[in-house]
């Protein structure tokens, strides 16, 4: 899967959990970038993320990003994988 | 050596003295006098404890150092398992072990079986459990990538005995002070002046508030059955007021010898009572506490079990006030103020309000009614918590807690003497709740901005000052936060 999708597919994914349609997500966002987007919600984010992808992170990878892109090149490699 | 003890004054203007017109050339000369000073203060309260924070701090730098070597994931994770076990060990011989055989053998007698383990005579070291912390969550960094380990072992010895903050904390994160023990301090006049005003702040909550506030509850708490309901509720609120002026005052004292030496370390308090749920309290009591095991036990436990929801959210909330209830000592009376804090989470986990944050009052005087309807409702959850904590076992707190409801809770309470009568020990407390309402938005509560002129500002200092040479006690009291 390509990149641009994967990042697309995430962010309406963060559309959907944060109940936010104006969510706009680059490479570079961070948390404090969202509204809404704190360390509960990212726990949800991630549980959506891994239901829609059907992959699973470890707890180090969850708590390695430093930003959205870091997280999509771990769903991209976690899908070229799988 | 109590941060307002005369040995104190002398020990920390000889260091000054030294640090800023001595040992000023490089950083190594400056480091080298923060590890000696750091060690002659704490051998002071006991040389013998000494040798145990000295094989604490080289274990944990040579690990630290071979951890971050090692690429092979499986040795990294012995070695940090080595380090956590040595920090986790120390923690529960000297601190737990007692508690764990005295329960044990509890337990089986409570069935007839008749166990009998020798208990130990032991001392905890003091600060034990701040530089524990300090040390594991050194090592955790390191392993998870997010730090570098420190090739200097003076840097890392200073960082772990810091004397400003090495007996009861803030807990300072590796990432927070060891690059500053990496660089020159240069003098600052702004960041020393500022941490002169925060000390005096910490002294006047100490002395004025907390050890008055002592006096009245120490004979309430230990002669509760005396006393009516209404005078139990008025115990209840002066021990929570008192834990908070003993131990924000500590921070601040704390803070503030760290700025006169150059060191911005990590804030403790953040006017917790202005808080208008329990999760925002703790975002702003012994903040260094709550956000290392935020990092360290709630986001991974969170995390762990995300697939069960809100309810993995309530499990992971409960071990973790648990873990920060244990921490305070070995006794059944701090796992149930943990547990009780954790409890009081779960109406804010099912209703998506836990990490809500809204700015109190925003620029206005005065909160909102409803705001400040919150504000008491909190107040009041956390002080019916600190009866426990005060308590010297479950029993006793359940006895405060039946005569506290009793129909004498509707009587005039007959508070006791103390060294203060209690309406000047009210105005005092008003004062202090005014002040720091005042500077909700500053550092720490002497930062006078709203007052303007010299004049008016040196008056206070003046008048503060005053006050803490009336006050000050000949005999020194602890702080509450040293036996932790």
């Amino acid at each position: 899967m390509e990149r641009v999708v994967i990042l697309s597919q995430v962010q309406d994914i963060f559309k959907d959990i944060l109940d936010d349609e104006e969510v706009i997500l680059t490479d570079k966002t961070q948390a404090p970038d969202v509204k809404g987007w704190d360390s509960l919600t990212h726990i949800q984010l991630v549980v959506g993320i891994e239901r829609h992808f059907k992959i699973r992170f470890t707890s180090r990878e969850i708590q390695s990003w430093n930003n959205v892109g870091e997280m999509v090149d771990t769903i991209q490699n976690r899908i070229q994988n799988s | 050596m109590l941060f307002t003890s005369n040995e104190f004054l002398i020990f920390f203007t000889a260091f000054f003295l030294l640090y800023w017109f001595v040992c000023d050339k490089n950083v190594k000369h400056q480091n080298i006098l923060v590890l000696l000073g750091s060690y002659l203060f704490y051998a002071w309260w006991d040389w013998r404890f000494l040798s145990i924070l000295i094989t604490t701090s080289i274990v944990n730098f040579i690990l630290g150092i071979y951890i971050e070597k090692t690429t092979v994931p499986k040795s990294r994770k012995l070695l940090l398992w080595i380090g956590l076990l040595q920090g986790v060990g120390c923690l529960l011989l000297f601190k737990y072990f007692n508690f764990f055989v005295e329960s044990f053998s509890n337990f089986f007698s409570f069935f007839h079986f008749n166990i009998h383990i020798q208990t130990i005579n032991i001392i905890i070291p003091l600060g034990l459990s701040y530089y524990t912390f300090k040390s594991i969550s050194y090592l955790l960094d390191i392993e998870k990538g997010k730090i570098k380990a420190t090739a200097e072992w003076m840097v890392f010895c200073s960082y772990i005995a810091f004397f400003p903050a090495l007996l009861a904390g803030p807990i300072d994160k590796a990432r927070t002070l060891i690059p500053q023990l990496e660089q020159k301090r240069v003098f600052d006049y702004n960041l020393a002046t500022d941490g002169l005003r925060q000390i005096l702040w910490g002294v006047f909550k100490k002395v004025v508030i907390a050890d008055n506030c002592a006096s009245i509850t120490n004979h309430i708490f230990d002669n509760y059955q005396h006393f009516s309901g209404s005078t139990l509720l008025i115990g209840a609120f002066l021990y929570t007021i008192q834990m908070y002026a003993d131990f924000s005052g500590y921070s601040d004292m704390a803070i503030g010898f760290s700025r006169l030496i150059g060191f911005n370390i990590t804030r403790n308090f953040d006017f917790p009572f202005f808080s208008q749920n329990i999760a925002e309290f703790w975002r702003k009591w012994h903040i260094s506490l709550t956000s290392w095991l935020t990092e360290y036990v709630f986001t991974p436990l969170s995390i762990a079990f995300r697939d069960l929801g809100k309810l993995g959210l309530i499990f992971a909330i409960i071990i973790n006030f648990t873990i920060c209830g244990i921490w305070h000592g070995a006794n059944w009376t701090y796992v149930l103020f943990g547990l009780m804090h954790g409890c009081y989470f779960i109406p804010l986990i099912l209703t998506g309000k836990m990490n809500k944050r809204s700015k109190i009052a925003g620029n206005k005087m005065l909160p909102s009614f409803s705001e400040a309807a919150r504000m008491l409702a909190t107040f009041v959850l956390v002080m019916f918590t600190f009866i426990v904590f005060r308590a010297e076992n479950i029993t006793q707190a359940f006895n405060y807690y039946q005569r506290l409801f009793s129909i004498s809770l509707i009587s005039i309470p007959a508070v006791p003497k103390g060294y203060l009568t209690f309406r000047t020990l009210l105005l005092f407390i008003g004062s202090m709740l005014l002040i720091e309402w005042l500077n909700r938005e500053k550092e720490h509560g002497l930062q006078l901005g709203v007052i303007k002129g010299r004049i008016f500002r040196w008056s206070v200092y003046a008048f503060i000052f005053f006050l803490i040479g009336m006050l000050m006690e000949t005999s020194e009291t602890p702080f509450i936060y040293f036996k932790f």
